[in-house]
């Protein structure tokens, strides 16, 4: 995948709840683990401060966003610049399909933080390939 | 009787994604939340005070701000100048780095020892930035004695839960933050009008120039505030 073709991948990373520390490091590790040649991030404030840079990315690659709360910053500040997310994961949904894993604190994820992050990225992850295995818009329409 | 909240410091993390510095941001953030001042301090997600309405707005005009910024782009700053007011403190942590001699930290994911070494130093310097607004004197710049049965875990003050009013002031239409808490206070107390607008200002930054606006409209809205049979002398 080009560099500039990456899956931009946006935590909203909210630093008063647990699940969006969990948010973050599932983001880490996609980017650091388990996708490191095919996506990248953003930074959520610079984009929502409207930095055209940060705006335009999220506007011309594909977008996954990752929210630790309903009020979905990530998701509604990647829409507010102009960007349609391919894919919305909340890290709540993890927890409803692995209610064993209780994540300590925002500061310390514990174990089952940590669990519950690479749950989410596996998750996530498989999207990105779906993604990186579609042909280029241009090859598209040069086989048709 | 209500109370108005207690008077604590805001601290506002850009806690950037793209940057070591950013989580070094957050990492501090949380430290001092939870640790050094728990109880003197609070905190909003930027992303949040960004998009947010009144409410999210309103945290940052009721509480003096303390702005923490990885990169020289301060999002974190102009965020709070741009929606509520000036940041009491801003720090740049490039800056504060290079100030100290300290190392910048290599990974945005784990922080490494060189970004150990930055939090400790990083947090001391906000706990004191922290006593200095608050007025208070701590014997030492090191972790607040918690007792053991009130662990501390740092939470959003999202929906913040302190009132916004709109006045009418010199034309335009202005937020006033608290207002309904303050009249409620004022109208237990029995107290002056002059100490209702010194108690307005506390919580409001009010530009010199305005203040007789402010007093006016502010001393208006408590008349209306108070029940009638009491405005006609009952």
């Amino acid at each position: 995948m080009t560099e500039s073709k990456r899956v931009m991948i946006v935590p909203c990373s909210g630093i008063g709840k647990a699940y969006g520390s969990v948010g973050r490091e599932a983001m880490y590790a996609l980017l650091e683990d388990l996708c490191p040649d095919t996506t990248d991030t953003v930074c959520l404030s610079l984009l929502t401060l409207g930095d055209a840079e940060a705006q335009a990315q999220v506007r011309d690659q594909p977008t996954i966003t990752i929210d630790g709360c309903p009020s979905a910053c990530a998701k509604v500040n990647v829409e507010a610049a102009g960007g349609k997310p391919m894919a919305e994961f909340r890290v709540y949904d993890v927890y409803r399909a692995h209610r064993e894993l209780k994540v300590r604190s925002v500061s310390e994820l514990g174990d089952a933080g940590r669990e519950m992050a690479r749950i989410l990225a596996e998750e996530i992850a498989a999207k990105v390939d779906e993604v990186s295995r579609q042909p280029p818009v241009n090859s598209q329409q040069s086989t048709v | 009787m209500p109370v108005l909240p207690k008077r604590k410091v805001g601290l506002i993390s850009c806690s950037g994604e793209e940057l070591p510095e950013g989580t070094l941001s957050r990492v501090t953030t949380l430290q001092v939340l939870e640790r050094l001042r728990p109880h003197d301090t609070v905190t909003l997600c930027l992303p949040l005070f960004l998009a947010g309405d009144d409410k999210e707005r309103a945290f940052a005009r009721f509480y003096p701000m303390i702005a923490i910024d990885g990169c020289d782009k301060r999002c974190a700053a102009l965020a709070t100048e741009k929606y509520s007011a000036q940041p009491t403190a801003s720090i740049v942590i490039p800056e504060f780095l290079a100030a100290r001699g300290l190392d910048a930290p290599h990974s945005r994911r784990q922080l490494d020892a060189a970004g150990e070494r930055a939090v400790d130093a990083l947090a001391q310097e906000i706990a004191r930035r922290v006593d200095d607004i608050l007025g208070v004197k701590h014997a030492h710049v090191a972790e607040e004695q918690v007792a053991k049965s009130e662990v501390v875990t740092a939470t959003c003050s999202c929906g913040s839960g302190i009132p916004v009013t709109r006045l009418n002031i010199a034309g335009k239409d202005v937020e006033v933050v608290a207002l309904p808490l303050i009249f409620e206070q004022f109208y237990g107390d029995g107290k002056s009008p002059d100490e209702l607008f010194t108690m307005v200002k506390v919580y409001n930054a009010i530009p010199p120039e305005l203040e007789p606006a402010y007093r006016e409209a502010t001393q208006r809205a408590f008349a209306e505030y108070v029940p009638a049979p009491e405005k006609s002398g009952g």
